[in-house]
């Protein structure tokens, strides 16, 4: 079956604001796929015209081929779960999620089969009957996900799904959700702001910003291979060193970073000689000692021990603070605020990318 | 909890704010009625037979309506035109509510209630006798629906129970349209996408979603818009013909030209008690508690 979500040129505009820039997104049959992105950059308003709470002003969706224009929202084949769950609080478990089935005519005695096989699923058998305030944060979480899958949808569409749940909680519904979607073969589409799910889960994630696209890929590509100052500094953490492009040749870009010297990092494409640029180098790129091609020099301000792994603060010669991410064996007695650190990197761990980074 | 009371504002102003309030109470609320109930249990005397030896406590007035068929057919004609009133009045303010709570933009809705509000600045008995004109013979009603060729002769709506009908349901649309406003307001609007994204219609989110959640605010419209049906004077006396009669009517003329307070009151307790008793089991019948309607 034919579960692929094409955004044909979508665009979105409320009055003046447009909420979604001109779009043409294709996401594969049976994909998890997630939009990333900090509150307010249109992620939700793409679901909403996935679902059809609000039609595109310009271009169409097409789910399975199928043009979804005027299409109204309960005639969708979506399945969406809500950031706040929307459980009918006024029926009980098995009510919820029987809800799309009856809507559908389904009889008793079928419903029933499919809510006990779904809770099963969920692994909440016997709670049926159960009133919905009578769950706990995660059993709802789940009995959410059973009424969504309740009516076979070919696209399941997930709203933050997790961001109310606790950390041990969240880790654990990941590996759950990512199981469901390969059980059932269902396109996810998945929205957050928090990167680590949107990693974790993916098969490939869309970053955005202010209702653009800015970069599409898999997870392992979009951290290593940003294509924007924004997906550099977004998407985990990095250190970005503001610079002039002095030249730039195979795949490699000399740049002027003031009082840094002169520095260099891979590129995706040549830019032109003096143009603003921004050199990003993860925590984990920068080295103690001068090992590494360029070196800086730089005070120790912080270290924060996080259990397998440490992060020093510190800031180099032109005031600026960048983290280094250490293992946890690495750690000294010496590393105290105030001492003197040499860190350095390699050109092929560091990106130059044209711009300036803007603050996240 | 008079300690309390003192505790905050000292002696000498508890004391008065509770004999303010017992003087409400007793004299405004408790005593009136209490005279009312002495009345209706005492046979209408002249002034020389009271305290001789008719004057005694009697439930003859009561009696009354149930032998005179006229009055009971009126009272249970009152009844059954109320349920009828609340029932249009609730069809006419539940979308408008809904529209209000979950449709409209905040600019919208405060423009939708300002124009609800405001005919609400003028007098009943001058709201009333307007929707006398509307309705009139060669009124303005009629004149429209002439010209736009949707009837082909005046229609007489003030001679049936149509004007008491339209005029009531214009005059308790609000008690009906807020209850129900603050009950859908407080919906979760995810609710609603939720049953839409299942695949119900919107008849059925309404009947499986909105309706259940705002039952409690439905419940305290319609009993506020039949309490005040039943008891409603102005809009039958003006609107109605003389085959719409409303009881409260009867209990008017009793009062004020037959001169008999005394059956009056037996039949304005009569009245009371069976809105009371038919709203209790209306209540009953939809699983509506009063702690729902406290909400």
């Amino acid at each position: 079956m034919d579960r692929s979500v094409h955004l044909n040129n979508a665009i979105m505009r409320f009055g003046e604001f447009t909420a979604v820039e001109k779009m043409d997104l294709k996401i594969e049959s049976g994909e998890f796929f997630s939009f990333l992105g900090p509150s307010g950059c249109g992620k939700t308003t793409i679901l909403n015209m996935i679902s059809g709470f609000l039609e595109p002003s310009e271009g169409g969706v097409y789910i399975g081929d199928q043009p979804m224009a005027g299409v109204p929202a309960n005639k969708r084949p979506t399945s969406m779960i809500f950031q706040n769950l929307a459980l009918f609080p006024l029926m009980t478990v098995a009510e919820n999620i029987e809800f799309g089935l009856e809507v559908r005519g389904v009889s008793k005695v079928e419903r029933k089969k499919i809510s006990d096989r779904l809770l099963e699923l969920v692994a909440l058998e016997g709670s049926g009957d159960k009133k919905v305030s009578e769950l706990s944060g995660g059993q709802k979480q789940r009995i959410a996900i059973a009424r969504a899958l309740a009516v076979e949808p070919q696209v399941l569409l997930l709203d933050e799904p997790l961001s109310a749940l606790d950390l041990k909680l969240r880790q654990h519904m990941r590996t759950e959700l990512k199981e469901i979607q390969r059980k059932t073969g269902i396109t996810f589409i998945y929205i957050t702001h928090d990167q680590g799910e949107a990693l974790t889960m993916s098969d490939r994630v869309a970053v955005m910003s202010a209702g653009k696209l800015q970069q599409v890929a898999d997870p392992i590509t979009l951290y290593r291979e940003p294509e924007t100052a924004f997906v550099a500094s977004f998407v985990g953490e990095n250190n970005a060193i503001p610079c002039n492009v002095l030249e730039s040749s195979e795949g490699y870009a000399v740049v002027d970073a003031g009082n840094l010297g002169s520095l260099a990092g891979r590129i995706k494409r040549s830019i032109m000689p003096s143009v603003s640029a921004t050199l990003f180098v993860r925590p984990e790129g920068l080295r103690l000692g001068c090992e590494g091609e360029f070196t800086l020099s730089a005070t120790l301000a912080e270290v924060n021990f996080e259990g397998s792994y440490l992060t020093l603060t510190a800031s180099l010669v032109n005031q600026q603070v960048v983290a280094i991410q250490l293992r946890a064996n690495q750690y000294n007695e010496a590393m105290i605020a105030g001492s003197a650190l040499t860190l350095s990197f390699d050109r092929q761990d560091a990106i130059v990318i044209a711009g300036e980074a803007n603050d996240v | 909890m008079f300690n309390q009371l003192k505790q905050r504002f000292g002696s000498p102003l508890s004391v008065s704010i509770v004999a303010l309030i017992a003087v409400w109470l007793i004299g405004l609320v408790i005593l009136p009625q209490l005279i009312m109930v002495n009345y209706s249990l005492k046979p209408n005397l002249l002034p020389a037979e009271i305290g001789g030896i008719k004057d005694q406590y009697t439930l003859s007035n009561y009696a009354t309506l149930f032998s005179n068929t006229i009055h009971l057919s009126i009272f249970f004609k009152t009844i059954w035109s109320s349920v009828l009133v609340t029932f249009l009045t609730l069809i006419v303010s539940y979308p408008l509510a809904f529209y209000l709570a979950k449709v409209a933009t905040p600019r919208q809705a405060a423009l939708c209630l300002l124009l609800l509000i405001i005919p609400f600045w003028i007098n009943e008995i001058l709201r009333t006798f307007s929707w006398y004109i509307i309705l009139a013979y060669k009124g303005p009603l009629n004149a429209l629906l002439l010209e736009l060729g949707l009837i082909n002769r005046p229609v007489r709506f003030l001679s049936g129970d149509g004007g008491v009908l339209i005029g009531m349901v214009y005059a308790y649309i609000l008690f009906m349209i807020f209850p129900i406003y603050n009950a859908i307001e407080s919906l979760d609007s995810n609710q609603v996408k939720a049953a839409r994204n299942l695949g119900a219609s919107w008849l059925r989110t309404h009947y499986r979603v909105v309706i259940p959640h705002s039952k409690p605010g439905i419940a305290t419209g319609c009993i506020m818009t039949f309490m005040l049906a039943a008891g409603s004077y102005a809009v039958p006396a003006l609107l109605g013909s003389p085959g719409s009669r409303w009881f409260t009517q009867i209990i008017y003329n009793w009062f004020f030209e037959g001169g008999d307070w005394n059956q009056g009151a037996a039949y304005a307790f009569l009245l009371l008690i069976i809105c009371i008793g038919f709203i209790a089991l209306v209540m009953k019948v939809f699983k509506v508690g009063l702690g729902d309607i406290a909400r």
